[in-house]
């Protein structure tokens, strides 16, 4: 392990307040790699998250997520490079990161013999909780995530979306600042993924940052202020979801639904400025117009029904983020280069 | 009259304060699941089941002594198979249920985990121990049976069930089932062995006298290193690589040898000290030559402060580079004890102290194996790895070891042999008692393949040791 280990050294009298980064970031990730047998798992990636930001993590399997929010939640250890949460650096003070963190792993850990109250009790007392603090600690959680009716049930008798509420809860017994959460909605089905990614609103809102890894770009589209995709160790673009909706194209695609047929839409898209007919549906079409700004959009609307079109519906196309995901990997394969924004 | 049924549920705060806060987390949570298992509770019926059976046995019969046997059976079996035998998933049970992570992101360090779960077994056992006491104190009244020397046994079962239950959870954190259940099973027949022997010793003699006190005294030491070690060994292995366990590991490995130093003071006989001090050091060493590399740059903090502080970190701090200084060590204060209990005569080293020499080469079957892994498994990290690749690489060695002596037995041609495979140490031992090598030869072959086992894996991992210097260095 050390073999490889090139990291900061702390010096004699150094506290984590005297060697912390840059504080309004939640997250700091400079250069690191990891190498496993001469394999490099993450491959000098850098990157920064800010205080109360929810970011998603997305990459395919095996493309370096978990081990880079592994050795975050001082789960494991760089070959070379600095990671700091909080300000902190993970290596040197992981018992001070791990206050500030609450880690959630892709298959969450259980007991048998074991009730969902004695889990939760199990935790406070191992992060130190005593008395009625750890009594009221347990109770928030539970009813935070809505817990307390099965506070009796034996763990392994719970379904797989009550035992990541169960996990959840878990990870924030300490009121952690950051929360790391690998891959959290896998294998749940869709009354538990929306319960979960309630929850996930929640601490948002109430200023938490969050880190999460999904393959379900959708969503993480929907609540994250950022994604970072990351692909064979090393990350490829760092930007908002909008941001990657857009893409890089300089037209806007717009579905249009008439009262008429399509071929009304086509002969006034041939007159008009700016717009060219892609495709016919039943009620309407597709046109495409040669600009992205929401003015000469708007205009266009405009004109499509003063011009006498009878527009019931007025769609705008956006990318979605699975395919912004494919481009992306598709330009690094054309250039050779990550596009970092 | 109130309906029971209507009592009102006991609330949250009342469940969760069922056990003090002042006690282990971990020692909570082993009891709360430890009593809810099958296993527990089948043992514990069985147990009770078969004591009554032998007092009705007893009853039928007054005076005669056969249910004896099955009595001792059903307690051994129990105290010294079933109860250890519980944590023999302890550690890795949390690797398969992807909890460790979880639990090494709380404030319990490695140590803390491995203790709780040893209290809580043995809580569980002292338990089955209890419940044998009445039964015991009525075969007393049934006549024909020394309540005393009873007491005695059923105390060395519980010391027993104590060390027991320490290797089965110690030698848990291996995941590969052979490997764990190799250790367990090895370190099982060796602890019986030397289970049996002491408790005839102390038995068999129908009264403590001097030796008798001597070999208890040896053996709570050693029970006491024994249940240490085993707890620090999973501990260290479940432990990040930015904990130290090291230290505490290695000087409390040089304490207890200190403390079995001084029954050679109260005039005890030097054989059994001398056995006992072997096999702590020993262990220890086999243990530090097998840590893993940790990080450095967190665990040298604490070295970096002083001259002193930094000398004793060569010895002190974890991982195998500072391992070997420790083996120089114990090898040191190993031979230490041997002159202090009158075993060397420093009149004429070589000739007269051939014993002595035997063993100085039997200090280097601890190294030997280091050398192999470093020169074909340079890039290992793993802890689990070295030290089951080292267990292996002794076993082969032992094993190629006999086959040599009886081949060469068989043709009658020592020195051949022994020459062409000279660098590995346990052929040098059978050397010593079978061919006319020269001692001071065999001393320099001795020293070399010492310095060889010590240089190879130094210089394989020059840049870890550079990195170790680097951090050792005093502070701006």
């Amino acid at each position: 392990m050390s073999e490889t280990l090139d990291t900061a050294e702390p010096k004699e009298g150094m506290t984590p307040e005297s060697d912390q980064g840059n504080v309004q970031l939640a997250i700091e990730v400079n250069n690191l790699s990891r190498r496993f047998n001469g394999v490099h798992a993450v491959n000098g990636i850098s990157f920064s998250i800010e205080r109360g930001q929810v970011v998603g993590f997305v990459g395919a399997n095996g493309a370096g997520k978990t081990t880079t929010m592994r050795i975050l939640a001082t789960l494991d250890y760089p070959s070379s490079g600095e990671a700091r949460v909080g300000g902190i650096n993970v290596i040197d003070y992981p018992a001070d990161v791990r206050r500030l963190i609450g880690w959630m792993p892709d298959h969450y850990g259980t007991y048998r013999n074991m009730t969902v109250l004695e889990y939760l009790d199990f935790f406070a007392r191992a992060l130190g909780y005593k008395g009625q603090d750890r009594v009221d600690r347990i109770v928030e959680v539970m009813e935070f995530t809505d817990l307390t009716s099965l506070s009796d049930r034996l763990i392994d008798q719970l379904s797989k979306g009550m035992g990541q509420r169960l996990c959840l809860g878990r990870a924030l017994l300490h009121d952690p600042e950051v929360l790391i959460l690998d891959e959290p909605a896998a294998g749940l089905d869709p009354k538990a993924r929306v319960e979960l990614k309630h929850l996930i609103r929640i601490l948002a809102k109430e200023g938490k940052t969050v880190f999460i890894s999904s393959h379900i770009l959708s969503e993480l589209g929907e609540m994250c202020d950022s994604l970072l995709f990351i692909n064979q160790g090393e990350i490829i673009h760092h930007g908002s979801a909008e941001s990657l909706k857009q893409g890089s194209s300089v037209s806007t695609l717009i579905e249009v639904q008439l009262g008429e047929g399509p071929e009304r839409l086509q002969e006034w898209a041939d007159l008009a400025p700016h717009v060219s007919f892609l495709d016919s549906a039943k009620s309407g079409g597709r046109i495409e117009i040669d600009s992205t700004e929401d003015e000469i959009i708007a205009t266009v609307l405009r004109r499509m029904i003063t011009d006498g079109l009878s527009v019931t519906g007025f769609h705008r196309e956006e990318r979605k983020l699975e395919d912004a995901f494919i481009e992306i990997l598709g330009e690094i394969e054309n250039s050779g280069t990550p596009i970092v924004s | 009259m109130s309906d029971p049924s209507a009592a009102e549920p006991i609330s949250i705060e009342g469940r969760v304060t069922d056990f003090s806060p002042r006690l282990s987390p971990m020692l909570v949570k082993e009891l709360r699941q430890g009593m809810r298992t099958k296993l527990f509770s089948i043992a514990f019926i069985l147990l009770h089941t078969f004591m009554i059976f032998c007092l009705l046995a007893a009853l039928s019969n007054p005076g005669s002594n056969d249910s004896d046997g099955f009595f001792w059976f059903v307690i051994v079996s129990v105290l010294l198979f079933v109860q250890p035998l519980r944590g023999f998933n302890a550690l890795s049970s949390e690797y398969q249920l992807n909890t460790m992570d979880l639990i090494q992101l709380t404030k319990l360090n490695g140590w803390r985990i491995t203790l709780g779960k040893w209290t809580a077994l043995n809580a569980q056992g002292m338990l089955f121990l209890s419940g044998v006491l009445p039964y015991l104190v009525i075969r007393y009244f049934l006549g024909n049976v020394n309540f005393v020397l009873d007491l005695v046994a059923l105390g060395l079962i519980g010391l027993g069930s104590i060390f027991s239950t320490a290797i089965t959870i110690g030698c848990s954190v291996f995941q590969n089932i052979i490997l764990r259940g190799a250790i367990v099973v090895g370190m099982g027949i060796a602890f019986t062995v030397l289970f049996v022997v002491v408790t005839e010793t102390i038995l068999d003699r129908g009264g403590l006298g001097s030796d008798q006190w001597t070999a208890i005294g040896l053996l709570f030491i050693g029970c006491a290193y024994g249940c240490f070690f085993f707890l620090s060994f999973g501990a260290s292995r479940i432990a990040p690589l930015s904990e130290n366990h090291a230290t505490r590991k290695r000087l409390v490995a040089l304490l207890s040898a200190s403390l079995c130093l001084g029954f050679l003071l109260i005039g005890a006989d030097s054989s059994p000290v001398i056995i006992t001090i072997a096999l702590i050091l020993g262990t220890a060493c086999i243990d530090a030559l097998t840590e893993p590399l940790p990080v450095f740059s967190r665990v040298l903090i604490p070295f970096s402060k002083n001259p002193l502080t930094r000398f004793l970190a060569f010895f002190l701090s974890p991982g195998w580079i500072s391992g070997l200084g420790f083996f120089l060590i114990c090898s040191l204060s190993y031979f230490g004890s041997l002159y202090f209990a009158g075993w060397i005569d420093t009149h004429d080293f070589l000739n007269k102290n051939e014993d002595v020499i035997a063993q100085l080469c039997g200090c280097n079957l601890f190294i030997f194996p280091l050398l192999i892994i470093h020169i074909f498994f340079p890039k290992h990290t793993s802890a689990h790895f070295t030290f089951a690749i080292y267990s292996g690489i002794q076993a082969g060695i032992g094993g190629i070891t006999i086959m040599i002596a009886a081949i060469a037995s068989a043709i009658g041609r020592w020195e051949d042999l022994i020459y062409s495979l000279i660098p590995m140490p346990s052929v040098l031992l059978v050397a010593y008692g079978e061919t006319d090598i020269e001692r001071p030869h065999y001393v320099i072959l001795t020293v070399t393949t010492t310095l060889l086992c010590i240089l190879v894996p130094l210089l394989r991992h020059r840049d870890s040791v550079k990195e170790f210097f680097l951090h050792l260095k005093p502070s701006i």
